[in-house]
């Protein structure tokens, strides 16, 4: 088993010098997406200073702001890139050097993509987690950091990653046919987006809506971890939400093991 | 005047090859415009959600909101139409080497890169836009005037000028960097502040897109004097004066750019 994930580690180390060659770059990247937050923070700010009531679908101002930058930290740590990369490599002929290797074709991206997700991790996490804290205070008074919410909040984004990684798979299949990625991914992220909660907490959806939502894998994906991070869910509902993350994973695993197999059957690379 | 009759014809042969493109690749064309016809409907369902638990959001109705919302599709869908190849500046054209091709050309560089795409997928915003603003000018009860119809048309061109210059400034820093498009991405990020109105913001926010990087210009100051008809000296004035400062400063970062340029070592 040790051997068997030694081989993985210049694939992590990869992913990591990737990153680090365009870290200049990253972080405009990544600033330009936290600007979003903000623009949901004034709205959300605007809408409960225009509202009568202080708790709205079960959210008081403080959980909301919590929300909002929870689900960009969230989003930010279990996104993956697999959609692309498959399809590029089937189109140009590069997935034939990873085929004749003795090694597992998802696990040499997984890996690489864990390097790519060393630096997002260290830099946003901290930050990310003691701002929202100190809003938390501020607001309430007292510190509401609980360690146990924040331990299950992490083993939840790494389910989460997990289903979103598989998910990405057996999308990058579709996407393959379809051919244009851009478009196609753009679509894809507008669905995911909205169905997982980042534009809009599911629990502002009418109700019949919100029980499917719930119910399908995209809750899963950024929903649920935040939700268990903020407190919302506690016993036997928290344990219900972390189980279907679980199977949602192990669907997706399954599926894309089976559009993987038909596919490379199929396969053909033409020129070298 | 010969040099302007010259440029439309020349644009007019490169949207014609682009279309002769667009018919090989039907589909790529559908699917781009749908992506950004949903982009759009889920920002609505937002928008709409949120007015279910409020009746106003600080003194703005939803059909106001939608309002502005949709007016700042049409300079972004223009944008996007006309000048997106901006974009491939500051993501691949510098670094890999091929801008010697535009330098090579009797054309100005600008101008070639600026009219060699022509982005179909932006029909999604731009139907969006058109849309909203015709579901939302009956109900939001504006009081209309000849000058305010000329006014509200005249506007456009500035609003859109707001985004190329604010593009072409930073798709020109790729000149010295090789790569720019992340710079690109964070300052047109800005572009969705500019959505909604200025007032939810606080003073800082409000600053910024109204003076630095003035994004407000391009939707809710002009929508707004569309709206109320108030103050179009600063509305609608600013927005022409922040619009032509804006291109002024892209085109001499772009022109100090060609000459820092050197091209990638094969």
């Amino acid at each position: 088993m040790r051997k068997k994930l030694r081989i993985y580690v210049p694939f992590i180390n990869a992913g990591m010098q990737e990153t680090t060659t365009y870290r200049v770059n990253w972080l405009f990247y990544m600033f330009g997406n936290v600007l979003g937050c903000f623009i949901s923070y004034f709205i959300w700010n605007a809408v409960y200073n225009s509202s009568e009531n202080s708790t709205m679908n079960g959210f008081t101002m403080p959980q909301m702001i919590v929300y909002i930058f929870l689900m960009f930290l969230t989003s930010t740590l279990v996104s993956s890139g697999g959609t692309y990369d498959i399809g590029e490599e089937i189109r140009d002929g590069s997935i034939a050097m990873r085929l004749i290797k003795p090694i597992s074709y998802n696990a040499t991206f997984l890996f690489q993509e864990l390097g790519n997700k060393a630096m997002t991790i260290c830099i946003l996490i901290v930050p990310m987690v003691v701002g929202v804290e100190i809003v938390r205070f501020n607001f309430t008074g007292a510190v509401q950091f609980n360690i146990l919410y924040f331990l299950l909040y992490l083993v939840s984004c790494v389910l989460a990653y997990l289903i979103n990684f598989f998910f990405n798979i057996c999308f990058g299949f579709i996407a393959f046919v379809i051919k244009y990625l851009w478009g196609a991914n753009l679509m894809k992220n507008c669905i995911v987006g909205f169905l997982s909660g980042q534009t809009i907490p599911l629990a502002f959806m009418p109700e019949v809506l919100e029980k499917v939502f719930l119910i399908l894998p995209f809750a899963s994906l950024n929903y649920t971890p935040v939700m268990i991070y903020i407190g919302m869910y506690n016993g036997t509902t928290l344990l219900y939400f972390l189980g279907l993350q679980v199977f949602w994973a192990l669907f997706f695993w399954g599926l894309s093991k089976l559009l993987w197999s038909v596919s490379v059957k199929y396969l053909a690379v033409q020129g070298g | 005047m010969k040099l302007l009759r010259r440029m439309f014809r020349m644009h007019r042969i490169f949207v014609v090859q682009e279309l002769k493109r667009m018919t090989e690749y039907k589909s790529d064309f559908i699917i781009g415009i749908i992506g950004f016809l949903l982009a759009q409907l889920t920002n609505l369902l937002f928008i709409w959600i949120i007015f279910s638990q409020i009746p106003s959001l600080l003194g703005w109705s939803i059909s106001q909101i939608v309002f502005i919302y949709g007016f700042s599709l049409i300079p972004k869908g223009i944008d996007h139409l006309l000048f997106d190849n901006l974009w491939s500046i500051g993501y691949f054209i510098v670094r890999k080497g091929d801008f010697d091709k535009y330098l090579t050309r009797p054309i100005n560089t600008l101008f070639h890169i600026m009219v060699e795409k022509f982005q179909l997928d932006a029909l999604g915003e731009l139907i969006m836009g058109v849309a909203l603003i015709c579901v939302t000018l009956p109900i939001v009860g504006i009081e209309w005037s000849i000058a305010k119809i000329l006014l509200a048309l005249a506007v456009i061109p500035f609003a859109t000028l707001i985004y190329v210059g604010i593009k072409t400034a930073t798709a020109a820093i790729a000149f010295w960097t090789k790569r720019s498009g992340n710079i690109i991405y964070m300052f047109y990020m800005v572009n969705d502040f500019a959505k909604y109105p200025a007032t939810i913001y606080n003073n800082f926010v409000k600053n910024i897109i109204t003076y630095i990087i003035p994004f407000a210009f391009t939707a809710f100051y002009p929508a707004k004097y569309i709206l109320t008809g108030e103050n179009p000296l600063f509305n609608i004035g600013m927005t022409v004066i922040m619009s032509v400062i804006l291109m002024f400063i892209g085109v001499v970062i772009w022109n100090k750019g060609i000459n820092a340029y050197e091209s990638a070592g094969s």
